[in-house]
């Protein structure tokens, strides 16, 4: 099976947190993360494309670029289109490992490790 | 130097009007006549696009077409942002007009088909345009500008339409045969 069919079923979906909408809201499923990582979205790139977390962190994807994005995995989670300025979030609860990639543009990718 | 390595893969493509800029109009472009020719650059990839919505009939051509209304339109709302901060009008020239020439003589060609034939020819000629377009940013359009905040402009965009070649590409290959 997959990582990404294993954590279909475990992981704690998150997101779709577009601007707007508190930590708060999100938190108060029962969430406890431990940390808060920031990806930032310019010039047509993640940065980092490749990010290292822990289960419970809470990774942040801010658009700084003068296009619309998204940050989105084929079935976790998806920011939605976030215009200048708007962020989304996930957390992550079990272990493994997903590719994601701007909608808007296919080949914009990245990469979450939960170990 | 770069534009002149690529130009005969950009002469394939026909692209005539980032051709001639690339070559006879490189050290002449002052920082307003840049401008324009970016708009331009923009407005043509815009209206070509506008007429793939109408026409294509992939779902990613679409897509594809859309965000390209989206990208290039961005950019142009930056560009009349920063000619307004300037307090610069951009300038009217042969590079600006050359484009318009070769956009209108792309269109002809592309506009007659209809099904997957649009689909591939739209394709092919946005694969074209932005590698014409990324050469004479390369080449011609940062190499020429002069003020800072423009020249970062055009910095700033070059990844842009490296990815809209990218994404071109990628859609060139899943359509199949590309003639």
């Amino acid at each position: 099976m997959s990582n990404d069919g294993r954590w279909a079923r475990q992981v704690l979906v998150a997101s779709l947190l577009a601007t707007g909408l508190s930590a708060a809201t999100f938190l108060s499923a029962g969430t406890d993360p431990k940390h808060r990582y920031e990806i930032e979205i310019r010039g047509m790139a993640f940065h980092p494309a490749d990010l290292t977390i822990a289960p419970g962190d809470t990774v942040v994807w801010v658009n700084r670029d003068i296009f619309p994005h998204s940050a989105t995995h084929k079935s976790l989670w998806d920011t939605g289109t976030l215009t200048t300025g708007d962020s989304g979030r996930f957390i992550a609860q079990s272990r493994g490992e997903a590719t994601y990639a701007c909608t808007l543009h296919p080949t914009m990718t990245g990469k979450l490790l939960v170990k | 130097m770069r534009h002149f390595v690529t130009l005969p893969l950009l002469l394939t493509l026909a692209v005539p009007g980032l051709i001639q800029a690339q070559q006879t109009a490189q050290p002449d472009l002052s920082d307003p006549q840049v401008a324009h020719v970016a708009v331009t650059a923009n407005n043509i990839d815009i209206d070509l696009a506008k007429l793939a919505l109408t026409k294509a009939t992939n779902l990613e051509v679409k897509k594809f077409a859309s965000t390209m209304i989206t990208d290039h339109t961005a950019v142009n709302q930056q560009a009349s942002a920063l000619a307004a901060k300037l307090g610069v009008t951009p300038a009217d020239n042969a590079v600006s007009q050359s484009l318009l020439k070769g956009a209108s003589e792309a269109r002809a060609a592309i506009e007659p088909k209809s099904g997957a034939a649009f689909d591939r020819a739209y394709i092919d000629r946005e694969v074209g345009y932005h590698q014409a377009v990324l050469d004479a940013l390369d080449g011609l359009l940062i190499p020429t500008t002069s003020n800072a905040d423009l020249k970062k402009l055009l910095v700033d965009v070059r990844p842009a339409i490296a990815a809209h070649l990218a994404h071109a590409r990628q859609i060139q290959g899943s359509l199949g045969g590309t003639r």
